[in-house]
């Protein structure tokens, strides 16, 4: 039976059976609760299928050409226009959003740059090994969740790493170790086993952690007999020598570590440890892996450096690319734009107040395909397909690994791509010349 | 295993069965009664006996019936319970690896996800039942499901 890859989250489990008519979707199986949501928004009750811009403080359905006449509109009347999301639509989508950026010399910037983008920079530019799900599946022996709690926002991740035990080895979760780091006992901990490692932390004092554990590795026994944020001594001692001596660790950050701390010690900490472990590893070695939710919150770095030969955030004047210190969140900040393109996220609601307050404040396009606190605030609304369902494309899942979105289904209304739409706003802008 | 932790734990052999822990799944089942195994009888064991009389109370004896209930509104289709079942393991190997099984399932299966929720297939093939005198003391999925969604239970 033929497979497809799920976009319900980052993860794109790759093996999802459908069972279909060519329009509509019947049976799903082996996608869990989140992927079949997913499936779902195809008939959703806040699905939006046809154009609409606000006149009189109302949105109203207009034809194709007039909502595209509003946006021209708008761009136009526009010096310093941002674009903005990208996480949840392909490649060729987010290549599409960079060279409409070019063209109305804007500034386009993606979600993943406010947790992932820096730290994956920085994790390379180390060195330090990214690891990829199938390798963990197949060889892993140590898994640590920090400040991740994957049971509750990548259902199957789980399953993935720890239970499986792969091709090549006769047992699974038996062999596989357990650390869980968090100031909270989440969902997570109740696949804990008797071999494995809870540490509830205090909160915000991992960095304290961290550089105990530097310490520790640098000269033994310098662990106070008390412990450290919250952790007892044996406990740190026992989560070094899982460290030191796993072939094939993973630690797995999540959001509880990646997104509160706007500075970014901490994790140069933790890059840093990593290589001190790394080097006494006799065995192994320890790797890394970034949880993020959206499910191509990896591409648009990949995208950027292939296009523009720079990663993340790109900033265009007289369709060149120039230099810029800004980030999505200083340029909001700042009001250092007139208007916004939106693409397939909800910053009303995601972003805090005070700059969703100011984005709200200058017109706003959205493309998007269902209704959210963003599209109540709309200017314009552009409805594309639901990618991975009803339109096919390439992402990048967590591990920096591309998956082939497939099509499954034609989308209502025949309403384009993220792809088609993008690229349909560069014809008007550059009259067709490539 | 509440009750095996009161049995005498020698595995002699005297009750017929292989060993302690398979009688003890006897017992909770209701197949046999505490007085089958010979050796609790004896003096030594007097307080474990009563102890275990204690448990089983009146339903000592009365046949009793296997049930795993998966809790639809708990379970969020992480399908580790598919990974970690013995039985999955053996006849679909894609499981292994964290795959989902084939659809139609195997005829051993004992779960799947559909629609995004776990479904109990076959629960004749479940190890506690279909043992071909191994020990029979399997829960891992109970135990590892992280919604708490599985309960397995005799009545
Ligand atoms: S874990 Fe994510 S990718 Fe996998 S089935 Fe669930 S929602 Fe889809
Ligand atoms: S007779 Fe009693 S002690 Fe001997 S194996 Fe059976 S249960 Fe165990
Ligand atoms: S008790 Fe064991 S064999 Fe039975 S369903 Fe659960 S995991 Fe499978
Ligand atoms: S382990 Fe629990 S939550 Fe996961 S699929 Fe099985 S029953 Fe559902």
């Amino acid at each position: 039976m033929k497979r497809y890859p799920c976009s319900g989250c980052s993860l794109l489990c790759d093996d999802i059976i459908v069972k279909s008519d060519g329009l509509f979707i019947d049976k799903i199986i082996g996608a869990c609760l989140k992927g079949k949501e997913r499936f779902d928004q195809v008939s959703a009750q806040n699905r939006i299928t046809s154009p609409l811009i606000r006149k009189n403080n109302e949105l109203i359905n207009v034809s194709w050409e007039e909502a595209l006449a509003k946006t021209v509109e708008i761009i136009k009347n526009s010096s310093a226009p941002l674009l903005y999301g990208f996480s949840n639509v392909t490649c060729e989508a987010q290549r599409a959003g960079m060279d409409l950026a070019r063209e109305i010399n804007g500034f386009i910037d993606s979600n993943a740059s406010i947790c992932q983008g820096k730290i994956l920079n920085k994790a390379k530019s180390q060195g330090i090994n990214l690891t990829t799900i199938t390798e963990i599946i197949n060889k892993g022996d140590l898994i640590i969740l920090w400040g991740a709690n994957p049971a509750e926002t990548i259902p199957r991740l789980l399953n993935k790493v720890l239970f499986s035990r792969g091709k090549f080895r006769m047992t699974g979760r038996e062999i596989k170790t357990l650390v869980i780091i968090d100031p909270v006992k989440t969902a997570s901990f109740r696949v804990m086993g008797v071999r494995d490692l809870a540490l509830i932390i205090e909160p915000d004092k991992d960095i304290e952690l961290i550089q105990m554990l530097k310490e520790e590795c640098c000269s033994a026994d310098s662990i106070p007999s008390g412990g450290v944020a919250g952790i007892d001594k044996s406990d740190l001692k026992r989560l070094l020598l899982h460290l030191t001596g796993a072939e094939n660790g993973v630690i797995i950050l999540g959001q509880g570590v990646l997104q509160p701390h706007a500075d970014y010690d901490l994790i140069e900490e933790l890059l840093d440890l990593l290589q001190l472990i790394n080097d006494r590893q006799v065995k192994g070695r320890i790797s890394l892996l970034l949880l993020g939710g959206h499910f191509n919150m990896a591409g648009f770095d990949h995208v950027a450096l292939s296009s523009y030969g720079v990663s993340g955030k790109l900033q265009f004047e007289n369709k060149k690319l120039v230099k810029s210190e800004d980030t999505i969140v200083s340029k909001i900040n700042k009001e250092n734009f007139d208007c916004s393109i939106i693409v397939g996220t909800d910053p009303i609601s995601h972003l805090p107040h005070s700059l969703s307050s100011k984005l709200a404040r200058k017109p706003l396009i959205l493309i998007d395909n269902h209704s959210s606190a963003t599209s109540r605030i709309a200017d314009v609304i552009l409805p594309t397909s639901i990618t991975g369902i009803e339109s096919s494309g390439l992402v990048y899942r967590i591990d920096q690994v591309p998956v082939e979105l497939k099509k499954i289904l034609n989308p209502p209304n025949n309403i384009p791509s993220d792809e088609e739409l993008l690229n349909q706003l560069i014809k008007k802008f550059n009259g067709g010349a490539k | 295993m509440e009750i095996y932790k009161w049995l005498p734990k020698t595995n002699c052999k005297e009750c017929g069965k292989p060993t302690c822990m398979a009688f003890s799944l006897d017992l909770l089942q209701g197949k046999v009664k505490v007085d089958d195994c010979p050796p609790i009888l004896k003096p030594k064991y007097k307080k474990q006996y009563e102890k275990l009389k204690e448990m089983l109370g009146s339903e000592e004896g009365q046949q009793k019936e296997l049930r795993i209930n998966v809790d639809e509104d708990l379970c969020d289709g992480c399908g580790i319970c598919v990974t970690v079942c013995p039985v999955n393991a053996r006849y679909c190997p894609p499981s292994l690896s964290g795959k989902a099984p084939e659809y139609p399932p195997e005829k051993h299966q004992l779960f799947q996800v559909i629609g995004g929720k776990c479904e109990l297939l076959n629960l004749e093939h479940c190890r506690r039942l279909d043992s071909e005198g191994r020990e029979r003391e399997c829960h891992v999925c109970e135990t590892y499901c992280p919604r708490e969604a599985i309960k397995i239970e005799y009545v």
